[in-house]
């Protein structure tokens, strides 16, 4: 206690609660290091020397402030912007997800072996051979030896790496339901011991990566499991130096095409998976403007995400404006009508546009339900499965879910704009046309002109309306319409990256990162034009 | 300073350690505490598959596989698995998956999982068609777990178990309006591509031919212009609009079937005991009926699997992964035990020959007509490089245009044949040879995947 004497509590606190921090995030950064991700793991260490750096010196008054934010910043919106320009990158999509060591690996040791076809399939025992190695509990010396049957036929032998040693049926030792179990001695000497069951797990790699020799030539035998014995030969040959795999059968050579796989140098479309993560620069944006495939529907949905995001953005505020300035003026019960406007944006979007999803229902949605009892008969309009009719329904219902934002900012706005300029106008002789155009609207559009951007960009990348009541369409599958009528950019990506036959994750990236620079460029633009924030940008 | 005699003594002592040190004693065969092998699963299936193994806890070493205890951990849904499946690495991925069939093509390319052997008993337990749909370009990955299928149940109250699909759309026109029917039959199990294939088959249509027991990869898969004419006979009105017996939508189908509003439903294997706990008889279950009197449409017989993975390898547990595979799943004891629990028609045969009446139901629907799911000619990946194939001579496609799934392509030749809206709606003859073409397309490029 004498230590802490004299030192001020909130200093005490702020040791304790750095310390605690510290040591939360080395924890992290351990397990990080420990999964093998290290770079996430040197990002902790970075923010430890950091963190401690600025809270126990006196470096910096102001990054004491900004370093949590700063840290935050980093991680979740500097990382996976950096991850998606790095990801445009790469060929990067279903089969071509591992790195290339990874996926030789996988090629030399999964696939480049093949079962023998009508081989038989052994029973398998494993243990121990001493007839080279001395006492077969020397398990640091001896190899591990399969007591390999076919009952059936009256095959039995032991099987090491290196060695294949056949055995009468005298020698073997059943067990009770028939099987062999344990090979009879010869004279002292062991000839077989059988694996403790503890074995089998502490040498699951050793005995997976042993190629037991079998009696035809070319082939070698594998465990499948700790009962079974299968016959193998060789499929493919990898050569390092010349980092190509030849198919033993065909003699056909597989060679890195520079894009991912090994590809047979005769038929570049007869590719050996998994492949691998490979750098392909720009090609995944060259594809956005050459291939046909692409670029017809990301055109049309580029167009149509432009004139639903002004539509939305227009709409919506001139609606909220409208009833902003009709609420603006004293009236019986005005609080009433404020509570109910601000209900839509009060409830949760998502319940929100699935009611709007059911209402629009062609046969048994409200909205039909209702325009058929005005006109005296049933409506079967197709408000979602009709292109124009869903894109309209997509902008009425986005414009219900956001005109209440829209009414209560311009509300601020004008309850903000000084009564006397309106006032002199009005002495001037203007009329209330005039003095809106002149003076409420300019001024209400520099105030507002920042957030009318910003729900330009966030409209822009509405995925929750246009996933939860269109899903993107309707689309005419059947003619090969892979972006739907109401598709935006963003669901448009989505789909690309997790549809649900093949993935394409390097091409949804550079179509995120066109996304990104037209949002960009549009709010930027629109900031500049709006001469608010001069003194930001 | 020692002596001679101490120094000797230490050397002797030293030595001896030594000695004994290099000569490794019998006993030198150290106990391990026990490994652990990790199974992921959706949590119902991880919740059925504990009660039949137990937790960690109440297992000893050694009980499914030697020096080995069962980890099995669920993931809240089937999506949410795929996800975890799909984000998986060397660093935290299981030893082992029970998944659907149709992963099996997407996670063997992207190198998830490790081919795999059955043994000779074990094989002798499955059809070479449900090996078949966990196999990935001629490799085995897994081990089959049960069947998935749907069946056609009808409501007894109502009528009875048709023979003929033209049967059931009679029953309908006599029945709509006296009996308040929204549809004649619908699908509230499985949804309107994977659930409604035996519907698409009975009408004569199919994603694939089959020839001795392989799916063709050349030619088109059926006869269109039957196809075509059965789709107007049967769910078209005179005048080509629908007839409302069986529409492009599925929703409140369950509910509608369990209401008496819709006589025939085709029902999942996995939520039979819905219908039994609402009083139906899982002794009206049969195939879609076909056109002709006692044929069946065929709708998919696949199997879910339990998956090794790649990953075991790189933990050591490679072969203890197999033998789990091949010793619990692929025998006839483990797979009772676990479908004890599942309720699902077993996979493995001698397991199968105890199954509930339910059970028996859609293993008969299955084994009466089903065809294997096979994801490299389901899942897409052609490319239309003629044009031809999404348009016509008349008219062309997009050249290099993606042809679109199976799982895309069916639920849009619905909307296209039987559609209340007419602007979706198209002639019969063509979507049905739209349909064909993409399904053609994509048998053929499978021999490139």
């Amino acid at each position: 206690m004498r230590l802490l004497k004299g030192i001020k509590i909130a200093v005490i606190l702020k040791i304790v609660l750095v310390t605690i921090a510290l040591a939360v995030l080395g924890f992290l950064m351990q397990a990080a290091l420990l999964a093998g991700d290290t770079q996430i793991g040197i990002f902790f260490g970075i923010a430890i020397f950091l963190i401690a750096l600025v809270y126990f010196t006196r470096i910096s008054i102001p990054l004491k402030f900004f370093l949590p934010g700063v840290l935050l910043l980093a991680t979740f919106v500097i990382t996976p912007v950096v991850y998606t320009i790095s990801m445009s990158a790469y060929q990067y999509k279903t089969g071509n997800i591992l790195s290339k060591p990874e996926a030789l690996k996988m090629l030399k040791s999964n696939d480049a072996f093949a079962q023998v076809p009508d081989e038989k399939k052994f029973d398998l025992k494993l243990g121990w051979c001493d007839e080279k190695y001395g006492d077969p509990k020397d398990v640091a010396n001896a190899p591990v030896c399969a007591l390999v049957s076919y009952y059936p036929d009256n095959i039995y032998f032991l099987s090491t790496a290196t060695t294949l040693t056949p055995l009468t049926r005298d020698r073997i030792i059943f067990n009770k339901v028939g099987l062999p179990a344990d090979v009879t001695k010869v004279g002292a000497k062991f000839t077989w011991e059988p694996f403790y069951e503890d074995e089998y797990a502490t040498f699951d790699k050793t005995i997976a990566s042993t190629r037991f020799k079998y009696s035809k030539p070319g082939t070698f035998m594998q465990a499948e499991g700790y009962s079974v014995m299968a016959v193998y030969a060789q499929r493919i040959v990898y050569d390092a130096k010349a980092d190509t795999f030849t198919d033993i059968k065909t003699g056909f050579v597989y060679k890195d095409n520079g894009r991912g796989n090994y590809a047979n140098t005769k038929n570049g479309k007869d590719v050996m998976y998994p492949g691998w993560r490979e750098v392909v620069w720009f090609e995944n944006f060259v594809n956005l403007v050459n291939d046909p495939s692409v670029r017809d529907p990301l055109v049309a949905v580029f167009i149509w995400t432009c004139i639903f995001a002004v539509t939305t953005v227009v709409t919506q505020f001139a609606l909220g404006l409208l009833i902003a300035l009709t609420l603006h003026t004293k009236m019986r019960g005005r609080w009433i009508y404020r509570s109910i406007i601000i209900l839509p944006y009060a409830m949760p979007s998502i319940m929100s546009i699935m009611i709007w999803g059911g209402m629009l229902n062609t046969d048994f949605g409200a909205v039909n339900n209702l325009i058929g009892l005005i006109v005296g008969h049933p409506v079967h309009l197709t408000w979602l499965t009709d292109p124009t009719l869903a894109r309209t329904s997509v902008l009425l219902v986005n414009l219900w879910l956001g005109f209440p934002y829209f009414y209560l900012i311009s509300t601020g706005a004008l309850q903000a704009i000084p009564a006397e300029l309106t006032e002199a106008a009005a002495i001037d002789g203007a009329s209330g046309g005039q003095t809106f155009r002149k003076i409420t609207l300019p001024l209400l559009m520099q105030m507002l002109s920042p957030l009318l951007i910003s729900s330009f960009a966030f409209n822009f990348n509405n995925f929750n309306l246009i996933y939860l009541l269109t899903g993107g369409g309707p689309k005419d599958t059947l003619s090969g319409q892979s972006a739907g009528a109401t598709d935006i950019l963003i669901s448009y990506t989505y789909n690309l990256a997790f549809n649900k036959g093949t993935q394409n994750f390097g091409l949804a990236s550079a179509v995120s990162i066109v996304i990104f620079v037209a949002v960009a460029a549009i709010s930027l633009y629109g900031i500049r034009r709006s001469k608010v924030l001069e003194s930001f940008v | 300073m020692f002596s001679i005699k101490k120094v000797a003594g230490i050397a002797a002592a030293l030595g001896l350690l030594a000695a004994g040190a290099v000569s490794v004693p019998a006993d030198a065969r150290v106990k391990a505490a026990p490994k652990i092998l990790t199974v992921w699963a959706d949590s119902n299936r991880a919740a059925n598959l504990i009660k039949a193994i137990g937790t960690v806890a109440e297992q000893t070493a050694g009980d499914y596989v030697a020096g080995y205890k069962i980890n099995v951990v669920g993931y809240t849904g089937f999506d949410t698995l795929k996800t975890a499946v799909d984000a998986a690495t060397s660093a935290n991925g299981p030893d082992i998956i029970l998944g659907a069939n149709d992963w099996v093509p997407t996670l063997a390319k992207d190198g998830k999982l490790a081919q795999f052997t059955l043994s000779s008993s074990a094989a002798k337990n499955f059809t070479a068609n449900q090996l078949g749909d966990l196999s990935y370009s001629g490799k085995l990955y897994g081990v089959p777990l049960d069947i998935n299928n749907v069946a056609m149940l009808t409501n007894d109250d109502l009528t009875t178990v048709p023979t003929s699909f033209g049967e059931m759309v009679a029953y309908y026109k006599a029945n709509k309006d006296s009996a308040g029917l929204t549809r004649g039959l619908c699908v509230a199990g499985g949804g309107m591509s994977w659930g409604a294939a035996g519907i698409l088959s009975a009408l004569g249509g199919s994603p694939y031919a089959m020839s001795g027991g392989k799916a063709k990869i050349t030619g088109a898969p059926f006869t269109v212009k039957t196809f075509a004419q059965n789709v107007k006979d049967q769910l078209l009105n005179v005048d080509g609009t629908p007839n409302g017996f069986f529409t492009d939508s599925d929703s409140n189908c369950k509910q509608d079937f369990i209401d008496g509003k819709v006589p025939y439903a085709v029902i999942g294997n996995w939520e039979w005991k819905d219908y039994v706990a609402e009083g139906f008889d899982m002794k009206k279950l049969s195939c879609v009926p076909g056109i002709k009197v006692n044929s069946c449409g065929a709708g998919f017989g696949s199997v879910s699997g339990a998956l090794l993975t790649s990953f075991a390898a790189g933990a050591g547990d490679d072969n203890a992964a197999k033998s789990f595979l091949n010793d619990f799943f692929g025998s006839a004891q483990g797979a009772m035990s676990y479908e004890k629990y599942e309720q699902r028609p077993p996979a493995n045969k001698a397991a199968a020959a105890i199954a509930s009446p339910a059970l028996k139901g859609f293993g008969l629907a299955a084994s009466k007509a089903s065809i294997p799911q096979l994801g490299t000619f389901l899942n897409g990946g052609a490319k239309d490089t003629t044009g031809l194939v999404l348009g016509t001579k008349a008219a062309p496609g997009t050249k290099g245009a993606n042809v679109p799934t199976y799982w895309d392509a069916l639920p849009a030749l619905w909307s296209a044949l039987v559609s209340s809206d007419s602007t979706v709606r198209k002639d019969p003859t063509v979507a049905s040879q739209l349909f064909a073409n993409i399904m053609a397309a994509n048998a053929a490029n499978s021999v490139n995947n």
